[in-house]
């Protein structure tokens, strides 16, 4: 694989108005990779992709397709793109194959190249059947594909695609995620989705953005291992113990477990009544399963299960980005007007519910963030000291 | 062939891809021969063979209905159901894309202004012979309305650039210039004062009037296509304003 940059963001910031979508966004994208790009809604990741695209431009900092800079040479990164935006919006007035020739011809594609290349992207896309037929009667799947051919009817280098699989069913998300990974073998993508099984199956590496800012960036492997966390899961009988010993109470087992070295928390989780189910949360490297192996032969209870889990990026995602989800339920604006004799131990689970996600939110961005970026976690602050930083970058105006 | 053109190719074939040009087209024809036959006596009363009143006419029918629909959705509804983004993420300039439209929906309202060439056809030529056309009045009429309808279909697209919804944009278009053309109206009632004076500069009718007499007068000219370049360079700002939304 080479290791041209092929897409490139350095600081981008946009505020529309008051809001602040993007924060100092960086992140690149190397020729040939299909990078998923993460984050909740709202989180900015649309704008991130209006924003390579020339669509919008940013309010601070730099972004770089294919070498060519958005602002300075749109046109040149228009060329080297196929764009599919969110929902595929298309002209429905006409048919299939006059779209892909209207989109070719803009694209300055003489009618020889563009014959070779239609073959090519029907192919691939699974046009065939629908080339005559008027977009507007296809369904949200074939939309789709069209939306893609019109991506790939020039053949670009760099494809950007707006979570191309929303509003389908699970089997055209499961085709357009096969033709992604198709068209995607000699391609570099990125491939805006929450859909996280989709970044599993079709991406190597994925970026995750929340609240304007790239929270983690790397392979899979790297991100799931990003929070420094590993969670263990373990049951215990509940009716038997060994030697004929009394069977433990889940008090007696949470607390046990919870004190072995290593171990940060315990939760219950559901099951049936005949064992004590908890999952356990270790450290990244270490491995606390012949600890608590032992502490459970020690009490001479009965071991049902003992498993250790790498964090799933549905896991790390869902802690990355927890903070948003708990922003737009509210959550700040209800503890802001709670009552001042509120139940405290329900405020105290809430505060030990966030230490986790701010630590993991914190090691996983410590890579690629400036050490500034981490102390304005106060929303107050940031705004002032935000505006401060972004005087430094080359502010563009129009 | 240019992005431009490809655009306006585009947009001029879709007003044939729905009912939209072919209800306006009737309706508009329909309108003008009742008007031209009926109104005010109609042709039949008039002492003189002249197709002037199509020039008089005309206009009232671009101002009111063709133009305010003709243009309504030109930006205004791609914005609204996206395709927008998807046109101007292709390798196109914003002036592309004003160009484009603009020229298709000018398309548009010149084939129907075209079609009322059929007027003095059919007085002059066949099936009724009434004596021989004056061509200058008729050429420089259908100058005038070469030159109304170019500034007409910029204002339309200018309104569509800015405004959120078709509707919106009709009702807007169809204001101003019903306001711009009975301007000469109000300036006969507001009498011989500055207000007058103003009113009469900038009305369309009062513009118009002296290409329908066969005398093309430079300033005429020259104001409608200021207008036209106004709008146009306002329209592709307004496109461009969403980068720094």
């Amino acid at each position: 694989m080479a290791t041209d940059v092929m897409i490139q963001a350095s600081s981008v910031s946009k505020r529309f108005g008051h809001v602040r979508a993007l924060d100092k966004v960086n992140f690149e994208v190397k020729r040939g990779e299909v990078v998923g790009f993460l984050g909740p809604n709202g989180a900015g990741k649309s704008t991130t992709m209006r924003i390579l695209t020339c669509y919008i431009a940013p309010t601070a900092g730099t972004a770089k397709v294919n070498g060519h800079d958005v602002f300075e040479e749109p046109l040149a990164v228009r060329q080297a793109i196929g764009y599919l935006p969110q929902r595929a919006p298309l002209y429905t007035d006409m048919n299939v194959m006059e779209y892909l020739k209207f989109a070719a011809e803009i694209r300055g594609l003489d009618d020889s190249v563009f014959k070779k290349r239609l073959k090519k992207v029907v192919e691939v896309c699974g046009l065939a059947q629908s080339l005559g037929k008027e977009i507007g009667t296809l369904s949200h799947g074939y939309r789709q594909r069209v939306g893609l051919g019109q991506a790939l009817i020039h053949d670009p280098p760099i494809l950007i695609l707006d979570e191309p699989t929303s509003d389908l069913d699970p089997n055209e998300k499961a085709e357009v995620l096969r033709y992604i990974k198709e068209i995607g073998k000699d391609r570099t993508i990125l491939l805006s989705t929450h859909n996280l099984a989709e970044v599993e199956e079709a991406c190597a590496r994925a970026i995750i953005v929340s609240k304007g800012r790239v929270v983690a960036d790397g392979p899979l492997d790297s991100i799931t291992s990003k929070t420094g966390r590993v969670r263990y899961v373990i049951a215990i009988d509940e009716k038997n113990a060994e030697m004929g010993k009394k069977a433990p109470g889940i008090a007696e087992v949470q607390s046990a477990l919870g004190a072995v070295a290593g171990v940060r928390s315990t939760k219950e989780l559901p099951t049936d009544e005949t064992a004590h189910k908890l999952e356990l949360i270790g450290p990244q490297d270490t491995d606390l399963r012949a600890e608590l192996f032992r502490l459970v032969v020690q009490k001479g209870w009965t071991l049902l299960e003992l498993r250790r889990d790498a964090q799933s990026l549905d896991a790390v995602f869902r802690d990355l980005t927890k903070g948003d989800e708990r922003a737009d339920r509210g959550a700040a604006w209800a503890s802001a007007h709670a009552p001042e004799d509120d139940d405290e131990s329900e405020g105290d689970d809430e505060d030990e519910d966030e230490k986790p996600v701010a630590n993991a939110a914190k090691s996983a961005a410590a890579d690629d963030e400036e050490d500034e970026d981490d102390e304005d976690s106060d929303d107050e602050d940031s705004d002032d000291e935000d505006e401060d930083e972004d005087e430094k970058q080359p502010e563009r105006k129009g | 062939m240019s992005p431009m053109i490809t655009i306006a190719k585009r947009e001029f074939r879709s007003y044939f891809d729905s009912p939209l040009a072919y209800v306006v087209m009737c309706l508009s024809f329909l309108a003008l021969g009742f008007m031209f036959f009926m109104l005010r006596g109609g042709f039949w009363q008039t002492d003189r063979a002249t197709v002037q009143k199509v020039f008089e006419f005309t206009p009232w029918g671009l101002s009111l209905l063709v133009i305010p629909v003709v243009t309504m959705r030109l930006v205004a509804e791609e914005r609204r159901s996206g395709t927008l983004e998807m046109l101007i993420t292709l390798p196109v300039r914003d002036s592309d894309v004003i160009g484009g439209k603009y020229l298709g929906a000018l398309g548009l309202v010149l084939v129907l202004v075209a079609g009322t060439l059929l007027y003095p056809i059919a007085m002059f030529k066949a099936p009724w012979h009434l004596g021989p056309l004056d061509t200058g009045p008729v050429a420089s009429g259908y100058l005038g309305l070469f030159l109304f309808s170019a500034a007409g279909v910029a204002i339309g697209l200018l309104v569509s650039s800015l405004v959120e919804t078709q509707a919106i944009s009709f009702f807007i278009t169809f204001t101003l210039l019903g306001t711009l053309w009975f301007l000469d109206d109000m300036a006969e009632i507001s009498g011989q004062g500055a207000v007058g004076n103003v009113l009469r500069y900038v009305s369309f009718q009062t513009r118009l009037a002296g290409f329908w007499r066969g005398l093309i007068d430079t300033r005429d000219v020259v104001y409608f296509l200021s207008v036209t370049a106004v709008a146009l360079v306002t329209s592709f700002r307004a496109l461009e304003r969403r980068k720094w939304a």
